[in-house]
């Protein structure tokens, strides 16, 4: 059984779709500014909630962003797929906080008013921002959504693929979106993890993260989708896994066990030897921790021949459920650019590693396979692994 | 495959009670949750830092692995409709009255869906697959489509589960489901799912159906029970959510009315009930004669219909 990657989108702070994305990997400029409101660097998609109706031509109602991005993006993916009856299609969606920039409102406006009530009630389930994008695009039958924090959106990938790989469809919709909200904002700035400045993954002098907000979203067929509907595939997804790290809620083990873990089974699921991976595009947030943590399992698993790394994350900020489908999105595009993406802001390797990153947007390399990683809270540890098609 | 523990806390004497199912009459307006010792499973110290949904979801994963022998099950899924919701609600609490100031980030630590599962894996030293399912009322029906895909999928034991807490002001669920005499109440339910058969068990889950933003209910139960080569008149217990009153006369249509019975009313309405309804399913299809169900009931279908758009379907029988 196959799984073919036949559409993506995306959108993040460093752009609206795809293309716009992949212009700003290219040359290295960074969605991150620093955000008047909050005195913090935000990765902020550079569209408001009202010009992303507009520009969606959406009916009236109430969207939280978190659908608002996942239309922008899962709209770009989809194309020009029509429903099909002898095609299964399903949706599997990822957030982290749901509606919360709509419920956060509502709430704190509910503490002074009463009559502010309907606003929260109908957007603070996760599930109803995957339904209105899957009412959006005429989905029915399978629609779910993720969440396990910051891993999510790589989760909800490999539920796609587990759900064709367990012919309970044919055809999934799969991705991930969040907004920032003063709820993350303020939560990521209470565990005091933000860098002040512009986020130094894999960097020895790294303070922390940045956060962003954006939404990615791939189209996954199977063998018989494809028979019909005839869509050229971009790239395969071959490889995923996920496993737990059991360490701490939130800080990840110095062994990065779980990490580790969910490359090993990933390699063994797409059948490599981990020579065999060309680049891997790292969870990389910029904290202390979760850098060296990864960075002690890159090792372990693939010894002193690391291939060429990266995290993105200096591009886009922490996208939180939304960072493992964008970054997901940045693989596919690695394969189909055939060339290894930047890591921002990287002067002097860690001391413990001395791993350096991949530091500019190298064209004309042979990318076959690549892998990703995702980790969230609750020590929720993701692999994926795409690879280019024959 | 098999089904070899169940465990569930809610506001019925369900927890450790084996033949609820002929026991328990509707749930009261009021009826507080029944908490069982949780001192018996989880120390004082740690018992004070935890939510109630915690408490529910550990204690129910903790006493599923004790009746399947378990040490360490090979996966843990969970499907939560709203999750952390108290612990949410908290955090944004602390945001508004810190007024710029310092916030402890306990709350928003403790507030990500997948607190429950990730615990559970923490607790156990778990280094397996861990997956969180979240879509309002068939969240209980996707985790467990998972767990089988992780069955399929080479897994020998899979711990999978429901928990949702009472949070009412982030989440009006009577405004939501339009049902005004509906009782709010929270619940937990855990399972263990096994390839292989287990010795003293002989009931097995089947199959699982998630279907969202859909319409036609005959239909679609006649093609889910059609694929298990089965029609309606094999099933010999209908457990429904009293969503709607066609839905109700719809059901009675296809099944005749001695076969139904409404989980609602005795579990109390929380977007993942249906958790309870298999787990009142399982004690039903442990008695040989049942005292309501009567003699030879065999087959067992759950029919979600909780949010009317959203269909969950869950057949499970018994090995003769």
């Amino acid at each position: 059984m196959k799984v073919f990657v036949t559409g993506i989108g995306v959108v993040s702070a460093i752009g609206l779709d795809v293309e716009e994305n992949l212009q700003s990997l290219k040359s290295s400029s960074t969605g991150i500014s620093r955000d008047n409101n909050y005195g913090l660097m935000l990765g902020k998609v550079r569209l408001s909630n009202q010009q992303i109706i507009d520009l969606l031509e959406l009916p009236s109602g109430i969207y939280s962003r978190t659908t608002l991005l996942a239309l922008l993006a899962g709209k770009e993916a989809w194309g020009a797929h029509t429903h099909d009856k002898n095609i299964r299609t399903g949706l599997v969606s990822a957030t982290s906080i749901g509606g919360m920039d709509q419920t956060e409102q509502y709430y704190h406006e509910s503490k002074k008013n009463d009559a502010a009530q309907i606003i929260g009630e109908m957007t603070f389930d996760n599930g109803r921002t995957t339904e209105q994008l899957a009412a959006a695009l005429n989905f029915s039958g399978y629609i779910g959504t993720i969440s396990t924090a910051c891993s999510s959106g790589a989760n909800a990938i490999m539920q796609g693929a587990r759900l064709l790989e367990g012919n309970k469809l044919d055809r999934v919709l799969v991705g991930g979106s969040d907004p920032l909200a003063l709820f993350n904002i303020k939560g990521f700035g209470a565990l005091n993890i933000y860098d002040q400045n512009i986020c130094k993954p894999f960097d020895d002098a790294r303070k922390g993260l940045n956060l962003g907000e954006g939404a990615g979203f791939l189209l996954l067929e199977n063998e018989h989708s494809l028979s019909i509907t005839g869509s050229k595939p971009l790239c395969l997804l071959t490889g995923w896994n996920n496993a737990s790290d059991a360490y701490h809620q939130t800080a990840s083990s110095p062994d990065g066990r779980g990490a580790s873990l969910a490359m090993v089974n990933a390699l063994a699921k797409a059948n490599l030897v981990p020579e065999e991976i060309s680049y891997i595009n790292a969870h990389g947030t910029g904290t202390g921790n979760n850098d060296l943590s990864e960075s002690m399992a890159l090792k372990a698993v693939f010894g002193e021949k690391i291939p060429p790394f990266s995290s993105t994350k200096g591009f886009t900020g922490h996208t939180l459920a939304a960072a493992g489908a964008i970054e997901a999105v940045y693989c596919v595009l690695s394969i189909q650019a055939q060339a290894l993406l930047p890591n921002l802001n990287f002067s002097n390797p860690m001391k413990e590693t001395g791993m350096m990153p991949e530091n500019r947007f190298r064209s004309g390399v042979p990318v076959v396979f690549v892998l990703s990683n995702s980790f969230g809270f609750g020590g929720n540890c993701t692999c994926l692994i795409f690879r280019k098609a024959q | 495959m098999r089904i070899s523990a169940a465990s569930t806390i809610s506001h019925q004497d369900t927890f450790q009670h084996k033949g609820f199912s002929a026991a328990l009459t509707g749930l009261k307006q009021g009826a507080q949750v029944l908490e069982p010792d949780y001192t018996k499973f989880i120390a004082p110290m740690e018992l004070r830092r935890m939510s109630e949904v915690l408490k529910m979801a550990i204690v129910c994963a903790v006493d599923c692995l004790d009746q399947a022998e378990l040490e360490q099950p090979d996966a843990i899924v969970v499907g939560t409709a709203i999750g952390c919701a108290v612990h949410t609600k908290n955090f944004m609490d602390k945001i508004l009255a810190s007024d710029g100031g310092l916030i402890s980030p306990t709350s928003f630590i403790l507030s990500t869906h997948n607190t429950i599962a990730g615990q559970i894996s923490l607790r156990l030293k778990n280094h397996g697959y861990n997956m969180t399912h979240t879509q309002n009322s068939l969240s209980f029906e996707q985790a467990l489509m998972d767990a089988m895909l992780c069955v399929k999928g080479g897994c020998k034991q899979v711990l999978a589960g429901a928990a949702d807490e009472l949070e009412t002001s982030l989440y009006d669920i009577k405004a939501r489901l339009h049902q005004e005499h509906a009782i709010p109440v929270c619940g937990a339910s855990f399972f263990v799912l096994s390839a292989e058969a287990v010795v003293g068990s002989d009931i097995n889950l089947v199959d699982v159906e998630s279907l969202g933003l859909v319409t036609g209910l005959t239909e679609h139960i006649a093609t889910f029970l059609s694929s298990n080569k089965l029609s309606a008149a094999d099933i010999d217990l209908l457990l429904y959510s009293n969503s709607t009153q066609n839905t109700v006369d719809e059901l009675t249509t296809i099944f005749g009315n001695g076969k139904l019975y409404d989980y609602q009313a005795i579990s109390g309405t929380y977007l993942t009930n249906s958790a309870f309804a298999l787990h009142f399913g399982i004690d039903a299809l442990s008695y040989t004669s049942h005292p309501l169900f009567g003699e030879n009931v065999r087959n067992v279908l759950i029919c979600n219909n909780l949010i009317p758009e959203n269909l969950g379907l869950i057949l499970l029988n018994k090995t003769y």
